[in-house]
């Protein structure tokens, strides 16, 4: 049953973005592990592989960018979603182009996010795996 | 940019010299010329409104359907800033130099949003020592303790009757400690027991007896005594720290004293202090992780409630939280027993959904109660044997506690512990309301929520506006008369057309609302959310859908509305989402929302309308905006300071003899000589309005003596012969654009002001109206404010009166809808120019509503009788 469940990781130094990203995802049927430490979300991906990751991209510690490198590193197929701050939208929209499913903006609506990771999930199940 | 020096007093006239000097080596011409000004007025305008879009933005947000963090709270209170200082900046240009006082103004408001921002306000001078329940602010659990603040809840937005009572607060905690000088011991103390030096018993031996033998700082001593000489009843003392009954039950670790008499409080108080150390409150915030944090203890002072029984509902059986069921446990005398688990106690299992039948009751033998003891405290008393194997509560008792539980849970938004009392006379009360804790299954209910797809059908879908949300169920019930809204049942999902503000007071009852029309700026989606009702307005086909006293589910989350109630879930929502109403987050933005929404500042005329009388950025913008329009109002000093102002003269067959000062965009190019036909007209606002205005039969209703009516227009003749360029003081003007109007229109002694933007984005829209004024005696005018105000709202304005004086307002409706609603407006100027007039008693005020509602509402508006 659990193993064609969609695996997805939340990261952002703010809690009350995992606590209300991750409720609503869990809710479409995806699970989702949430992390406000970018170390030990770090060293969590190193023993798992997630199919979707949802990352923001100012934090304390390792940021976003270095993160989202690292997790492409250990794992080419995982899709990774970042969020932004409004103001540092336009230069990840420039940083990213390579990699990134898509962006998404604080603050946003719960619907956008689980758009967004919906899309991403018909992405890897179109492709087959 | 001028300098906040320019405008000062003579007194440092030498010194804003030298800074002109240091500053600006060319001198400035006196006056800034007329285009400059006007640019200055577009500005102004344009920033004004980019800050109600700020403004409505952070409204929206409140409703809990965006997920936002602190960041950009403390971004957007920093673009306000920018925006009101360049507006002020603006403002004095414009005037010249009239209102420098702003600038402190500014700092008087933005000073404590930054405090909020950071937290740090709630331990201010600001903050009380004690503060009743009924006037609890319950933005502030920090202040008050959760316990506290979950009752002023109960109090002031659920209105279940909870036992009178106040609150020393935790300001007065830390004035205590810093009165007996304890601070810095008790940190030492904590200190050695965390590296092992002292067991927990020895800690708290010596933290509690730091406190039990300090002295309660006089202030706060009289602020009690204040609160307790004039009672004779005995009170309960307890416990409410902040975090208490929050995220982490403290159930039970500190102190409760029942039935104190009023002499013995502040030892009481000393005693509940002190259990903020007791050993077990140190041992569950260690193993909480929470001893780093400040423990700061505030205490709630109640009346006692002699009660014959009391107990605990819990909103879930927790033996079997699937079962759809709720729980009672009763005993006889005080509640006590039933909340520390001793003694003999009553049980009964009660269907969660009407009728709530009793599925199963156990009745105890009950040897024994707990009751007041002579003299103050609690004693053991036996009960009568005839009584001692009967049920402790009635049939009737347990469907109010039931209806109550359920009214907390929907609140609160999480499945509830109650703490509750009969009293002698068969009264009940709510003692305590708390998230009821109980082991979560992993996993658990989480599966079925992701296939309700396939077993409910959605009856709408991806349709309307999240006001607030959240997920609520129950009958569909249709408002659609004043008859209707008194009979609405407790828990049903409101279905309207229209979100009027006269719905207000219906809404705490309803389980989630729907409807048609509005906005989620409106009042009603305000109201929505003080309720915590989950809310979706602009849901096209909601009345024709959702029939009357079908049982519906709805979900704003996802944005649909399901048939049946959907167990799954509610359940889900309850036991597995985060509350947002409770995060500190949310918190934070409603205390700038209070410092930066509200208007205070209503009447231009009342002498609060000043720089020192502004307490929001709302009053801010609004004081700014009046007093640049004024400035342009005045036509002949304007154009004795500035030659070549364009001044248009609207020639219509309407006696208004209005003058137009087009920003750009309002008036056809090619018009000539300043001379405008209404044909001419491109301003949309404007446009509206005069459709209204010029509409057959508007202008001359009923027939009015002929002395008025000549009265009415030798007082607007100001058509007759327009004088080129000098208008007379008090004309009539409009100053447009193309989307924009500000509109002064004097028709007798009645004195109109309009301002409006009709946008294609439904966010940038505003109307605002004043009405002030007339030719008769005050009681008149204020009847015809009545009847002005009465029509208003029933058009889903928000409206305020003082006297004679009439403010409504509208925000953020589509461009259609704005249009209405100005050529509504411009309907009701022609309507009531004269009525004061005719409106010789009070009774005629709902003739007068009905016969313009029946001529000019829009169809299918509603009719309320």
């Amino acid at each position: 049953m659990s193993t064609d469940k969609l695996k997805v990781m939340v990261l952002d130094d703010e809690p009350i973005v995992c606590k209300r990203v991750q409720p609503a995802l869990e809710k479409l049927g995806y699970e989702v592990e949430s992390y406000t430490d970018s170390h030990a979300a770090i060293h969590r991906i190193q023993e798992t592989e997630y199919d979707i990751i949802v990352t923001d991209l100012k934090m304390k510690g390792i940021d976003g960018m270095q993160f989202l490198q690292e997790a492409k590193k250990r794992s080419p197929r995982t899709e990774v979603i970042v969020i932004t701050g409004f103001a540092t939208l336009e230069t990840a929209k420039e940083s990213f182009h390579k990699g990134v499913f898509d962006f998404i903006a604080k603050p946003f609506k719960l619907s956008e996010i689980q758009d967004v990771v919906n899309k991403a999930a018909a992405k890897i199940r179109g492709s087959g795996t | 940019m001028v300098s906040p020096w320019s405008g000062m007093s003579n007194v440092i006239r030498p010194l804003r010299e030298l800074w002109g000097r240091l500053f600006q080596p060319r001198p400035k011409p006196a006056l800034a010329s007329f285009t400059e000004i006007f640019d200055h007025f577009q500005e102004l305008l344009r920033d004004h409104q980019q800050v109600m879009e700020l403004i409505a933005d952070l409204g929206e947000k409140s409703g809990g359907e965006y997920i936002f963090d602190r960041k950009y709270l403390a971004d957007l209170t920093e673009r306000l800033k920018t925006l009101l200082l360049r507006m002020v900046n603006g403002l004095n240009l414009i005037t010249p130099r009239r209102y420098v006082d702003l600038y402190s103004t500014l700092d008087r408001i933005f000073l404590p949003l930054d405090a909020e921002l950071r937290g740090r306000l709630s331990l201010s001078a600001e903050m009380p020592y004690v503060v009743p329940l009924k006037e609890l602010p319950l933005d502030r659990p920090e202040l008050t303790g959760g316990k506290a603040n979950t009752l002023g809840r109960v109090i002031q937005s659920l209105h279940l009757p909870v036992p009178d009572g106040f609150v020393i607060t935790t300001r007065a905690y830390r004035r205590f400690l810093e009165q007996n000088q304890l601070e810095d011991r008790m940190h030492a103390l904590l200190e050695s027991w965390a590296s092992g030096e002292m067991d927990e018993r020895q800690t708290a031996r010596q933290l509690q007896y730091g406190i039990l033998g300090g002295v309660v700082p006089h202030e706060v001593a009289a602020a009690v005594k204040r609160r307790v000489e004039k009672s004779e009843s005995y009170w309960a003392v307890r416990s409410s720290a902040y975090g208490e009954d929050a995220e982490v039950s403290f159930a039970g670790i500190h102190e409760s004293l029942l039935h104190v008499p009023p002499a013995d409080i502040l030892p009481a108080y000393r005693k509940v202090l002190a259990s903020l150390f007791s050993a077990g409150a140190l041992l569950y915030r260690n193993t909480m992780g929470m001893l780093g944090e400040d423990a700061a203890m505030a205490v709630l002072c109640q009346e006692t409630v002699s009660s014959v029984a009391a107990g605990v509902v819990h909103t879930l059986d927790v033996a079997d939280p699937q079962a759809n069921s709720l729980v009672i446990y009763a005993s006889l005398g005080w509640g006590r027993t039933v909340v520390e688990g001793t003694g003999s106690v009553d049980r009964y299992v009660i269907d969660r959904a009407p009728p709530h039948k009793i599925r199963t009751q156990e009745i105890s033998l009950k040897r024994t109660m707990l009751g007041p003891k002579p003299g103050g405290g609690e004693e053991e008393i036996s009960v009568p044997r005839a009584e001692q194997d009967k049920p402790a509560l009635s049939g009737e008792v347990m469907q109010t506690l039931v209806q109550w539980a359920l009214v907390l849970e929907r609140y609160f938004k999480r499945p509830q512990e109650v703490e509750w009392a009969l009293d002698g006379e068969g009264r009940c009360w709510v003692l305590q309301s708390r998230g009821l804790m109980f082991p979560k299954a992993q996993g658990w209910a989480r599966e079925d929520v992701v296939e309700i797809g396939g077993r409910y059908s959605a009856l709408l879908q991806d349709c309307g506006l999240v006001a607030h949300a959240g997920v609520g169920s129950g009958p569909v019930y249709h408002v659609d008369s004043d008859a209707k809204m008194n009979s609405m049942p407790e828990g049903a999902v409101l279905v309207i057309k229209y979100t009027a503000p006269w719905l207000a007071r219906i809404v705490p009852r309803a389980s989630a609302i729907i409807a048609e029309r509005g906005s989620a700026a409106g009042h009603l989606a305000t109201i929505a959310r003080e309720f915590r009702v989950p809310t979706l307005v602009g849901v096209e086909g909601a009345t024709r859908v959702l029939r009357d006293g079908m049982h519906v589910t709805v979900d704003t989350k996802q944005r649909v509305i399901y048939e049946g109630q959907v167990h799954e879930l509610l359940q889900y929502e309850l036991v597995r989402t985060l509350a947002f109403e409770e995060t500190p987050e949310f918190r934070v933005l409603r205390r700038l929302l209070k410092r930066i929404a509200p208007l205070h500042l209503i009447d231009p005329q009342s002498p609060g309308f000043s720089p020192e009388g502004c307490t929001s950025v709302h009053d801010v913008i609004r004081f700014i905006h009046e007093k640049a329009i004024e400035e342009l109002m005045n036509l002949p000093s304007l154009v004795r300071r500035f030659r070549g102002v364009q001044v248009w003269t609207l020639v219509s067959d309407l006696p208004l003899g209005l003058k137009i000062l087009d920003l750009g965009g309002g008036i056809d190019p090619r018009a000539r000589e300043r001379k405008a036909m209404p044909g001419d007209l491109l301003s949309a606002p404007l446009l509206a309005l005069w459709e209204g205005l010029a509409a057959p039969g508007v202008w001359s209703t009923d027939p009015v003596p002929v002395d008025l009516r000549g009265m009415i227009s030798s007082l607007t003749k100001t058509r007759a012969e327009p004088s080129a360029g000098a208008p007379s003081p008090g004309a009539n003007l409009a100053v447009i654009s193309d989307s924009y109007m500000n509109l002064h229109l004097h028709l007798g002694y009645h004195f109109n002001l309009i301002d409006a933007r009709l946008e294609p984005d439904a966010s940038r829209n505003h109307i605002y109206f004043r009405f002030v004024g007339g030719v008769t005696d005050m009681t008149r005018r204020s009847r015809r404010a009545q009847l002005l105000a009465s029509i208003l709202s029933r058009c889903d304005f928000k409206v305020d009166t003082r006297g004679d004086l009439v403010v409504a307002r509208i925000l953020h409706l589509p461009r259609e809808d704005m249009h209405n609603q100005l050529r509504l407006l411009g309907r009701l100027i022609g309507f009531t120019r004269q009525l004061d007039i005719q409106l010789r008693s009070d009774e005629d005020i709902p003739h007068f509503v009905e016969s313009f509602l029946r001529e000019h509402l829009p169809l299918g508006a509603m009719s309320l009788r």
